[in-house]
């Protein structure tokens, strides 16, 4: 049993990392991107590519989100132009041309993926240093969001074009929110790589960039605590489910319905809605 | 001659992806919600022709029935699902569509079962008429021309007729056309209607295409037809009809002749963001 | 959660309670109870609803004949949607329920990630059709006993250019591991059966609509085409092949191996040959009582996946009965010890890698029906690697 909860843990701090380097982008900048699963992807095979080359665990970790920071930054620069629908349509065709490339490279192990990549840590460690990853973004996404660069995200997410009059130059800060949301997301497909042992084109399709944004949008987009506890919720779902094999998908498609819903805020609403409830209640 | 046939082909699945990017460039253009679960749509209108034409076994008859059943729900999903969350921002309708979506796919699993249905009797698939040495059955002929008279007819319907009007004066401001009397929701309903009956229509067509009706019969074109009306200029009716032809065609020589080094989704998108970084607001102006 | 394989006809009542009479230990109270996966929800759930009726098929029929080892099987299955970070949660959680010997009824991703926790864990554990040849090397408790994707690419090979002959042919290939390694396989060979590949078209597994490549097909005018699919997409496949006006012959693999490929396809599939290792027509008993047997439990007939996993059921109660008891070490050495095992799929072996060694058969669509057409007794060609 002890081995099936480590193994829920560390799929829902990937999940975790996932969903809080997607809220940088599209919950602090208003970005909305539907094509977060490609720069998993790229930090899942960098790494593993360059662990099973030879490098150690935690080289080819650092790298592999560096080089999806770096895919972020050239999708970021790129997309600087297109604007709200028309960029979420966009970074859905970055996810699409980034399956589509990679199926069809040899050197990426086309169709079969990468295989026999190194497992250097046992389960529990894995949960560590998962956890641990979620964590040190969890305190990050803190700390921006209360930053002087917090602030200007804001305004870009607010009104893009009020902010850029104001002086504020929007594109550098919508650059680094593209970075270090992909960069985290990088970092999570490093690990992802690591504890499969296996990874194949398909992990990173267009439903798993979809899952992304629905923790995301289900926690409470921009409320760093919200999009945690959705992506925890969201890993759990299915488990929770299992008892109902058959119907799983069924229940999570409802799930994400009734919250938009009844609570278009996510949990976060939810949240500041029985804090408010509790507050006015006559004790 | 074989370029000819290709563009041909093209053409065709141009025109299968114009009927359903019709009712998602209508539904952007009114409500600027992406209707992802449009695609439940196309496929439960599918679903409804191939259960009646196996049980009538009149594929006349699962016309009118993948129509009317697309018809009537496409109003519904607005009603219960779109109307209450107009006011909030756009990811809100974006993601309750795609639960939605997700949900209609597994239903259809549940309750028609994973393999999909064939159609047990398809004359129409089998029938072929040979033109200057390209053959084409009765369901390419038949996507084809439907989706030109839908075209055309659509395009009378808004410049020649009362509603047609009332239609596109909600689209360029609601405000202004609620003062001169018209009711935005009943607009609403009309569009959601209209663009339904399409989905339902290439549903059943693309059903009998394939001969298979399968629960994830809708996933290609739930996102191919975002891609499709971003193309042509979110909310442009003419742009998405254009965009549609356009990705057809490229998706037919690009399978030939790309296929080492892209698959067919990945070139189609490789286009859209081409011309996205050149035309960031599409190939055409989008509504408003 | 888990499904209970007790039958609840009378018939099914009265075989059970004489099995428990005449087994005396069998009993519920320690079934034997093998773990596995399959994609019963997803993309692929029509796969996983036949490999879990093939696997509770088999269950069944060892149950009614006395059991395994006296033991009654008992089946804990749990969804996997075909994906690696779904299987390594539900293996996981199979470990925790206690099984001692697992069964992979899903594809190759999931398939490998699982196959990492029971080798880790000490489990024995059989694929029992997902082709990735990375499987059976995560170690030496993992399994399998289905054909590689190469070894039946290479048997096509031999069939279309030796047995029947054909030279110029035109490949069209799935983009996926299936497809892929099916196709490395068949060029390996083609050149040594005098086969020269005129081209080579590859379509996505949700492709449906294949009038650009009909269209090269044409142009291109092979002796034959060698296709690999699944029935959800050779069906339409082959019927656009046909309705374009292609005559040439089409040869296929187990991925057409079902009833729906036919019945999408109706008349467009007759003449379609497939290799596989399912042969319709067999004498061996096993075969046709599993054949008969399934369409009865599933009213449609039987196909490769269903009868894949009923096929690992059985070897992997086979290695129980021999290892006495299912003590994970000794089901083990026991499995690999598999000699000539009669099964669905034929005689199963493994060889040091865990990878099976048995004839291919080849079956031919006859007036709505797969029958058979050669079977393929080719020891050198048809050996998978052993590393």
């Amino acid at each position: 049993m002890e081995a099936y909860i480590l193994s829920l843990v560390v799929f829902g701090a990937l999940n975790v990392m996932l969903a809080l380097g997607l809220n940088m982008i599209s919950g602090f900048c208003g970005q909305i991107s539907l094509g977060h699963a490609a720069f998993y992807g790229t930090g899942a095979y960098a790494a593993a590519l360059l662990s099973i080359s030879g490098l150690p665990f935690a080289a080819s970790l650092a790298l592999g989100a560096l080089v999806a920071g770096a895919l972020g930054l050239v999708v970021g620069f790129a997309t600087l132009r297109v604007r709200e629908d028309f960029l979420a349509i966009t970074t859905m065709g970055v996810g699409f041309l980034f399956l589509g490339f990679v199926r069809k490279q040899e050197w990426l192990g086309g169709e079969f993926g990468v295989a026999q990549i190194p497992s250097p840590l046992s389960p529990l460690g894995f949960a560590v240093l998962a956890v641990g990853g979620a964590l040190a973004m969890v305190a990050l996404s803190l700390h921006l969001r209360r930053s002087w660069m917090g602030e200007v995200f804001r305004a870009v997410a607010a009104d893009e074009d009020a902010a850029s009059t104001l002086g504020v130059d929007t594109a550098r800060y919508k650059l680094w929110a593209f970075v270090l949301g992909t960069a985290c997301a990088g970092f999570a497909g490093g690990i992802y790589a690591h504890v499969t042992g296996l990874i194949v084109p398909d992990a990173f399709d267009f439903i798993q960039s979809v899952t992304i944004l629905a923790m995301v949008v289900v926690g409470g987009i921009g409320s760093t605590w919200g999009v945690l506890a959705g992506a925890v919720l969201l890993t759990l779902m299915p488990e929770l489910f299992r008892f109902v094999n058959d119907y799983k998908l069924l229940i999570y498609g409802a799930l994400l319905l009734a919250v938009m819903r009844w609570s278009p805020s996510g949990l976060a609403g939810l949240a500041a809605l029985v804090r408010r409830a509790l507050r006015s209640s006559p004790a | 001659m074989f370029h000819l046939e290709l563009l041909v082909v093209g053409l065709i699945w141009g025109a299968m992806y114009a009927m359903m990017a019709l009712g998602l460039t209508l539904v952007y253009g009114l409500l600027r919600i992406l209707h992802v679960a449009h695609a439940g749509v196309f496929a439960l209108g599918a679903y409804a022709g191939v259960l009646t034409a196996n049980a009538t076994g009149s594929l006349w008859l699962a016309v009118p029935a993948a129509i009317g059943v697309a018809a009537a729900v496409g109003p519904l999903i607005y009603r219960f699902i779109y109307a209450p969350m107009l006011s909030r921002p756009p990811y809100v309708a974006l993601i309750a569509s795609i639960g939605l979506f997700i949900a209609m796919e597994d239903g259809f699993r549940l309750l028609f079962g994973p393999y999909g249905l064939p159609f047990d009797y398809n004359p129409w698939f089998v029938t072929t008429y040979s033109l200057g040495g390209i053959s084409l059955n009765v369901v390419q002929i038949a996507m084809a021309v439907s989706t030109l008279v839908l075209a055309g007819a659509f395009g009378v319907f808004i410049a020649a007729t009362r509603v047609g009007v009332a239609w596109r004066a909600t689209v360029s401001d609601p405000q202004m056309a609620q003062s001169f009397g018209i009711d935005p929701v009943r607009v609403r309903y009309l569009n959601f209607a209209i663009g339904s009956a399409m989905a339902g229509a290439a549903g059943l067509l693309v059903g009998l295409l394939n001969n298979l009706v399968e629960p994830g019969m809708g996933a290609v074109v739930s996102y191919k037809g975002l891609a499709i009306i971003v193309l042509g200029g979110l909310g442009n009716v003419p742009g998405a009809v254009v965009a549609s032809l356009i990705l057809g065609v490229v998706e037919s020589f690009g399978t030939v002749y790309l296929a080492a080094v892209l698959d067919r989704d990945a070139i189609a998108f490789a286009v859209l963001i081409a011309v996205l970084l050149i035309r960031p607001r599409g190939l055409f102006a989008p509504a408003r | 959660m888990r499904y209970s394989h007790h039958t609840p006809s009378l018939v099914k009542g009265l075989f059970l309670a004489s099995a428990v009479a005449l087994g005396g230990a069998a009993s519920a109270a320690d079934a034997l109870r093998i773990g596995f996966h399959a994609p019963l929800t997803g993309f692929a759930a029509g796969d996983g609803k036949s490999s879990s009726l093939g696997a509770e098929l088999a269950a069944e029929q060892i149950n009614a004949a006395g059991g395994c080892d006296g033991r009654m099987v008992e089946l804990v299955i749990y969804d996997d949607q075909a994906k690696a970070d779904q299987a390594i949660p539900a293996a996981n959680k199979l470990l925790g329920e206690g099984v001692k010997v697992a069964i992979s009824g899903s594809y190759s991703g999931a398939t490998r990630a699982a196959a990492g926790v029971f080798q880790k864990a000490g489990i024995p554990f059989i694929s029992a059709y997902a082709i990735h040849p990375d499987i059976t090397r995560t170690g030496d408790h993992v399994f399998r006993t289905s054909f590689m994707g190469e070894v039946q690419g290479r048997a096509g090979a031999k069939f279309v250019g030796e047995m029947l002959g054909h030279q110029r042919i035109v490949m069209i290939t799935l983009n996926n591991d299936f497809g892929q390694s099916l196709a490395t396989g068949f060029k390996q060979k083609a050149a040594d059966f005098g086969i020269e590949i005129v081209s080579e078209y590859s379509y996505s597994i949700k492709d449906r609509q294949f009038g650009s490549i009909v269209a090269g097909v044409k142009r291109d005018a092979p002796d034959a085409i060698y296709a690999s699919g699944y029935f959800f997409t050779a069906g339409p496949l082959v019927s656009q092949l046909r309705a374009g006006g292609v005559e040439a012959p089409i040869i296929g693999q187990e991925g057409y191996d079902t009833q729906h490929f036919i019945d999408i396809a109706k008349e467009a599939a007759e003449g379609v040959m497939i290799t596989t290792s399912l042969d319709r027509d067999s004498e061996d008993p096993e075969m046709r009582a599993f054949i008969d047997a399934f369409e009865a439990k599933a009213g449609f007939p039987a196909d490769m996946v269903a009868a894949a996993t009923h096929t690992a059921v059985r070897v992997m109660c086979d290695a129980v009965a021999r290892a006495g008891g299912d003590d994970p070490q000794a089901v083990r050495d026991a499995l690999a010890a598999t000699k000539d095992f009669a099964t669905a799929t034929g005689r199963i072996s493994f060889n040091a890698l865990g990878e099976i060694m048995k004839d291919v058969e080849i079956q031919v669509v006859k007036d709505g029906a797969y029958r058979h057409f050669a079977s393929i007794h080719d020891p050198e060609l048809l050996a998978p690697p052993s590393e």
